[in-house]
């Protein structure tokens, strides 16, 4: 088993559904050989530097995982397949994983996920009885 | 002809002097600094960085341009 990371892109009008569905049968392809799933980002829609088949916008997901070689050509294989997927990348980041690290990067992902979201809820909401105050305001104006 | 002007270079490779700094190619901010406006990779003999470390850099932004985080070429930086 190696660790490594992907990203990769996928056009951007195609609705949530096809996302997740693209996402999904990635997630199987890894976890049906064996491998493990470490940390899934969704980057979400995104500028691109330049146009790529015509879309100037992209749906990036990134993901981090261990599995062996042979699991990872065969995704690009289906990658290659797929003309949603505009554009893909695979780095190796290690050349041998154990389930003991695998376990204890996938809880600091999780861990570190969980800080983000905390953080972007308080950015959002720096008070939580002003909060209510503001919230009823907005109702008021519209 | 004009006498050359001398560019100041940094003696040492700041990826070397300080450590907390990673190259890596999803971290679009910090590699906008390692290329000119129009896109291109900024020599050594400019940024002082020692071999391995541009070697690193290099990688780093052939990998974002291929995912279209930054570009291969052009001045419309996003």
């Amino acid at each position: 088993m190696r660790r490594y990371e992907t990203t990769y892109i996928l056009r951007p009008n195609l609705g949530e559904e096809q996302f997740s569905e693209i996402i999904e049968r990635t997630n199987k392809i890894i976890k049906g050989d064996g491998g493990a799933i470490i940390n899934l980002e969704r980057w979400g829609n995104k500028k691109l530097a330049f146009e790529i088949k015509k879309e100037s916008f992209g749906q990036y997901v990134y993901f981090d995982y261990a599995a062996p070689g042979s699991t990872v050509h065969e995704m690009e294989r289906i990658f290659r397949i797929d003309d949603r997927v505009l554009r893909f990348l695979t780095v190796k980041l290690a050349d041998a994983i154990d389930e003991a690290t695998i376990a204890s990067e996938t809880e600091r992902a999780v861990a570190t996920a969980a800080a983000k979201t905390a953080k972007a809820a308080e950015a959002n909401r720096p008070d939580a009885e002003n909060d209510v105050e503001t919230d009823e305001e907005f109702t008021d104006v519209d | 002809m004009p006498p050359r002007k001398r560019m100041f270079r940094p003696r040492v490779c700041r990826f070397c002097t300080e450590k907390d700094l990673v190259i890596d190619y999803k971290d679009v901010k910090s590699l906008r600094n390692l290329i000119t406006e129009r896109g291109k990779i900024i020599p050594r003999r400019i940024y002082g960085t020692c071999a391995k470390h541009q070697r690193h850099v290099a990688e780093a932004i052939k990998r974002a341009r291929h995912l279209a985080l930054i570009p291969y070429s052009g001045q419309n930086l996003y």
